[in-house]
């Protein structure tokens, strides 16, 4: 590897003041799988890593002020064993046990996953694309089996998160924090299509950190799930997935999310479902329309039109099995 | 078949302590004092002229040792390149991922840094990725003799085999039938990376390699850098897989061996696992197309195979296609052509010639099945093979047996669908069979066996154990000719310094060859007891034997293999996943039960890899690869491999130590077709490439 | 006799050739490699636990875990199968979590405590995951073996009694080329006492 030095900051101040003053020489670490990858093939050149592993109390979910709080340190296979985001954010859960292997989902974070770069093979081979600091996208007319099937423009990345769909269904609420200061923003502004940015994924400035994860109390009746389509029984990313929540009165769906991975440069919302569930018996024909609605739109490059038939099975699947 | 009293029985490995205590040394565990790291600099182009290379920055960084390009190291690489000039740098380049230069440095990082610190001015060449493309006129040559790669009588021609006319054949049928199928050029992929570790003495040269055969590798090595082949030694203690990609010498055991001899100090030179994928070589691709007439009693009546396949870059092996030789047929015609492109180089990988060939024709008998109403099983104990080539009769032949009690435990009655794609629900399940035959030929291999005044026997041996379990397997034979149980033998291997000459673990022919030389010295030393007495106290008797067999004249001596899998396909999201899998196979007696076990069950789920997931993709526009690695190549993990059920068929094979054939190669062979026939049972649509991933599966039921 | 065509490097970078001792292999792997400083390479001092020593050493900041253990521990058990996280071969437990060697920097490694295939036999007795190993044949080339030990040693700490499908869902980020997956599994669940009615696989 390129040589660079390793700064452990105490809080999250320091690590931004450090991020703030390195700027693009800085990389910021959690789990530190992807980025040492990332390192090791020379796409990024950073001088220094901001290793966030030392600093304390991010890595576990606690109840405050009615709310749920995930710190972004919190490792992915601690986060889908937690017995309160088992029973009450499901979705999460199962999402975050999707992520590559177990021993990545033991040193990945959640924070690392949401912000987690594209994994297009083109970006990841070091083609100068858009996400290296080029002006084109590879993929539009190239190997696009994997590509984005909507919201593609100019760059056709998918997002890879598995908990990025489940933290929109779930109407999380993100918690910035700068060596400025600190917002919080709902999940679905956090992701960014390429046609406003097509280098980045996110809003997240250089010298901000995706600090805490923040989720509204259980609602009873709620349920959710995460499923994915892969392209062997493990260690990819999805090919195709869906992130639902449905409140249930009954046997009556009040209201869903929908959100799909795989698909679009961002975990991808399709309000046209939610709606048509909202105030329905989840019955076998209401998921199949269900899935005809979710492709509606869909604008597939030359070799993943696969993925539209595939979107529509796994979205009407899972909600027989969901609405069970 | 006799049963004997130590071969035949399941035995765990003589290594198999320091296999799981972390204790085997293998080649990259290995530390000289003093010694270098090195890298290797590679094309970032398909096809290119290098016009200058500086150095200048790269010399100057502290630390770097020892540097060689084209301009300074003009070595040819003989097992490289069968029929052209491959060097170990060569200028042009001819893949992303030729080397151009290499560097030894104090530790790994700074032979990296001094990687990136060379700066090359290339010539950008017009370059090829597509097979029909390669040869169309005008395409730009990749080697001075065309891109149609020479046949066995260097003429630039497809290699063509026939018997019998086609022409008459076809007329004589009541059905035609012809199709096209193709493969994908995909990666041995083994776990231990190339490694090669160089040091030298005044003149002589040791050589740690990770090599599937010290002797040739030796003899390789010593003809390439034109030495006296006393003066290298090459060591393989321990080899963590190669599957055919560590065959004879590697361009790592040179370069090591010249970065060495330039810096005066010893070498290790490992490359990456992307190196591995895109820089050593991987199984040939093939465009495959067929002519089949038939009877409508379903007797063949005509074969045609016209092929191409994909050499890459550099002619590294015979880039064949098998897989005919399994049906009795009167007229047969192949043609297979071998095509240079500017991708990665193709080679040996487990059966070279066999899964893809296989995969062509068992998918197109099993559609003449279909066609014909016939039980595909049913057809192939009609159509099988009996004599090879139709000629020669075979040394056993239990692919018969194979066939009906692989169908046995598979359950093939009940598993499989006459109506092809049928069932409720979206969730399909299938049934599918394919054979396969391997050639286990007679060979020359040395052995020696010594007795010592404590009673032990230690028996030298030239092979370095892929995995195989070779070292246990020679141990074993000796056991049972000396008539002791296997802890009085002690087995040396995997040094030429101290193990005669075997022909090393390619072509699955270790047991069958090293092991008649290892009978045979075994023999003579029994002898020796007989006439002399056992030595006592200091004293030793040693014997050796080298075996070189004529080849069976009117016989021909065969493996054969039947498989069985049992797939879900679900029609709406295109997973596919194998659920059940039998292989059934007749390698005449076999040796050791337990890991001829794990071979088969091995072989097998390598090969569902090969069908559902394997490819090494280029990115067309740019001739760069796109997914070299684990991650990209979709490897068998786990949760994929289903579980394999073994069944033996040991036939009474006159020849072969104690009547047994090869094994290794075979467990791959029939799988992928298998595989593929079982998916066309369950969604009653035919992939004909591979591999058969899901937007092929949805695209066919679209 | 070495032809003259293998040319000499150029002036001034190379040492020339100097006799190296033949000193067998086996001994020369007693020590650990000593590294010299690079310059301009930051270094960091850690202490950590391998194998129950506590050992405090001025590493590299680029230096990953993997390397650390093979490069300058000489506990080379550990592999490097692809470091990228990818396959397994490196897998260790840190603080008895199992985590791949090669995706980790040693200096996060810092007052952390680091279990690997050399220490996984007791007082000279075999773990009884070792002994099922042996016994089933799961090692074929043997290189991913050390890690597919350490993640089902995690597996059985955690859970004595693993179902065939609980062994294959925690063993699944390390690869077999050899694909011996069916014994890898038939031996965790002997280990396990969970005697197997069959190996590993997809159920029928």
């Amino acid at each position: 590897m390129r040589s660079f030095s390793n700064v452990n900051p105490k809080d999250l101040k320091e690590a931004t003041g450090v991020l703030r003053q390195k700027g693009q020489a800085a990389a910021i670490v959690g789990g530190g799988s992807d980025v040492l990858g990332m390192v090791k093939e020379r796409l990024i050149t950073p001088d220094v890593l901001v290793s966030l592993k030392s600093i304390r109390g991010l890595d576990r979910v606690t109840e405050k002020n009615g709310e749920v709080v995930i710190g972004g340190l919190i490792t992915l296979d601690a986060l889908s064993r937690d017995p309160l985001i088992r029973k009450n954010y499901n979705v999460l859960a199962e999402a975050a046990a999707h992520v590559g292997t177990p021993q990545i989902r033991n040193a990945g974070t959640l924070a690392g996953n949401v912000c987690q770069r594209p994994w297009c093979w083109y970006y990841r081979n070091g083609f100068p694309c858009y996400k290296n600091g080029g002006n084109t996208c590879f993929s539009i007319t190239g190997e696009n089996e994997f590509h984005a099937i909507f919201g593609g423009g100019p760059s056709f990345i998918v997002h890879p998160s598995d908990t990025a769909p489940a933290l929109v269904a779930l109407d999380a609420k993100f918690r910035i924090v700068g060596a400025s200061g600190e917002r919080t923003i709902a999940a679905a502004g956090f992701f960014k299509l390429p046609a406003d940015n097509p280098a980045r994924e996110n809003v997240l400035a250089n010298d901000e950190v995706l600090s805490e994860i923040h989720l509204r109390s259980a609602k009873a009746g709620v349920r959710s799930t995460y499923h994915k389509e892969m392209d062997r029984e493990s260690w990819t990313h999805a090919v195709v997935s869906v992130a639902v929540v449905m409140e249930m009165d009954g046997q009556v769906c009040k209201s869903a999310r929908v959100v799909l991975g795989g698909v679009a440069p961002i975990p991808w919302r399709v309000p046209k479902v939610e709606a048509m569930l909202a105030g329905k018996r989840i019955t076998p024909e209401l998921a199949a329309q269900a899935g005809a609605v979710a492709v509606q739109g869909a604008r597939p490059l030359a070799k993943n039109q696969y993925k539209v038939p595939l979107t529509q099975a796994v979205v009407k699947q899972t909600l027989v099995t969901l609405g069970a | 078949m006799t049963p004997l009293k130590t071969v035949g029985h399941a035995t765990h490995r003589i290594d198999a302590l320091q296999r799981v205590t972390g204790a085997a040394k293998y080649t990259s565990d290995i530390h000289l004092p003093g010694m270098l790291y090195a890298r290797v600099l590679r094309s970032p182009h398909p096809h290119a002229r290098i016009r200058k290379i500086d150095l200048a920055k790269a010399m100057v960084l502290p630390g770097v040792k020892a540097i060689l390009t084209h301009e300074n190291c003009d070595i040819t690489w003989g097992s490289g390149d069968q029929l052209n000039q491959r060097r170990l740098f060569n200028n042009p380049v001819r893949f992303a991922g030729d080397p151009v230069a290499a560097i030894a440095a104090v530790d790994r990082h700074v032979a990296e840094d001094a990687m990136h610190l060379i700066e090359v001015d290339y010539e950008v060449l017009p370059f090829l990725t597509d097979l029909e493309e390669a040869l169309k006129p005008g395409a730009v040559k990749i080697h001075e003799t065309g891109n149609l790669s020479l046949n066995n009588q260097r003429q630039p021609q497809p290699q063509t085999y026939r018997r019998g006319s086609v022409a008459d054949g076809l007329k004589a049928a009541d059905r035609l039938f012809e199709d096209n199928f193709t493969s994908a050029h995909h990666n041995n992929a083994q776990l231990e990376i190339r490694v090669s570790i160089a040091e030298w003495a005044g003149d002589k040269l040791t050589v740690h390699a990770a090599t599937q055969g010290i002797a040739n590798c030796r003899t390789d090595i010593a003809r390439d850098l034109k030495m006296n082949v006393d003066n290298v030694r090459v060591i393989s203690e321990y080899m963590g897989g190669g599957f055919g990609n560590k065959n004879q010498c590697q361009d790592s055991d040179l370069i090591a061996a010249m970065l060495s001899e330039q810096a005066g100090a010893p070498v290790k030179l490992e490359f990456t696992r992307k190196e591995d994928f895109v820089a050593v070589h991987g199984r040939w691709s093939s465009r495959q197309s067929y002519k089949v007439g038939v009877k409508n009693d379903g007797t063949l009546t005509a074969i045609q195979l016209t092929a191409l396949t994909g050499a890459g870059a550099y002619r590294k092996s015979s880039c064949d296609l098998s897989g005919t030789e399994i049906y009795q047929v009167p007229n047969l015609e192949t043609s297979v052509s071998p095509v240079y492109t500017n991708t990665a180089v193709a080679a040996n990988y487990r059966a070279p010639a066999y899964p893809q060939g296989v995969f062509g024709i068992e998918s197109l008998m099993d559609d003449v099945a279909y066609a014909l109403k016939m039980d595909p099983m049913e057809f192939r104990l009609k159509n099988m093979t009996r004599k090879f080539r139709d000629q020669t009769p075979y040394t056993s032949i239990g692919l018969e047996d194979c066939i009906r009690k692989g169908a046995e435990k598979f359950g093939w009655k009940q598993r499989w669908k006459p109506v092809a794609g049928s069932g409720d629900g979206p969730v399909k399940r299938g049934a599918g069979m394919a054979m396969g035959m391997f050639g286990s030929g007679l060979g020359r291999s040395s052995a020696v066996v010594r007795l010592d005044g404590q009673g032990q026997y230690h028996l030298h041996v030239g092979v370095t154990d892929v995995g195989t379990a070779a070292k246990t397997t020679m141990g074993l034979i000796a056991a049972e000719e000396l008539g002791v149980p296997l802890e009085k033998v002690t087995v040396v291997w995997g040094d030429t310094d101290t193990c005669p000459y075997s022909v090393g673990e390619s072509g699955s022919r270790t047991t069958v060859q090293t092991g008649m030389a290892v009978i045979e010295a075994v023999r003579d030393l029994k002898k020796q007891i007989a006439e002399k007495g056992v030595p006592k106290g200091n004293e030793v008797l040693t014997a050796m034997a080298t075996t070189n067999p004529a080849q069976l004249q009117g016989q021909s001596r065969n493996s054969f293999a039947v498989h069985f899998a049992e797939v879900e396909v679900n029609v709406e999201t295109g997973h596919a996943i194998v659920t059940r899998f039998v292989s059934a196979h007749d390698s005449g007696r076999v040796v050791n039960p337990l890991t001829a076990q794990s071979q088969v069950q091995g072989g097998a789920i390598q090969g569902i890899g090969m069908a559902l997931h394997e490819e090494l993709l280029y990115d067309k526009r740019s001739g760069l690869p796109l997914n070299a690695g684990y991650y990209g190549a979709r490897i068998m993990t786990h949760l994929d491999a289903p579980l394999v059920d073994v069944v033996w068929v040991e036939t009474d094979e006159p020849y072969g130590p104690f009547g047994a054939k090869t094994l290794g190669e075979p467990t791959i062979i029939p799988t992928v077709a298998a595989v593929a026939n079982a998916i066309y049972n369950a969604i009653g649509r035919r992939v004909k490439s591979l591999p058969i991933t899901r937007d092929k599966i949805l695209g066919v039921l679209a | 006799m070495k032809k003259i065509s293998r040319r000499r490097f150029v002036e001034g970078t190379s040492a020339g050739i100097v006799a190296v001792a033949a000193i067998p292999a086996a001994e020369a792997q007693q020590k650990a490699p000593v590294t010299a400083a690079q310059p301009g390479v930051p270094r960091t001092t850690i202490k950590v636990i391998v194998n129950g020593v506590e050992r405090r050493m001025e590493v590299e900041d680029r230096w990953t875990l993997v390397e650390l253990l093979r490069d300058h521990l000489n506990l080379t058990g550990t592999k490097i199968g692809c470091d990228r996280g990818e396959c397994g071969a490196c897998t260790v437990l840190v603080d008895g979590t199992p985590l791949y060697s090669c995706s980790q920097l040693a200096v996060w490694m810092n007052g952390r405590s680091i279990q690997t295939v050399e220490g996984l036999a007791k007082n000279g007795k075999l773990d009884p995951l070792q002994e099922a190993f042996i016994q089933h044949d799961a090692p074929q080339c043997g290189y991913c073996t050390s890690g597919q030990l350490m993640i089902a040693k995690a597996l059985l700490v955690k859970n004595a009694r693993p179902t065939h499908d609980e062994v294959r869902t925690a063993m699944t980020g390390n690869l077999c080329r050899c694909s011996n997956y069916n014994h890898y599994v038939e031996a965790v669940m002997a280990a396990s006492g969970t005697a197997p009615s069959t190996g590993g696989g997809n159920a029928a």
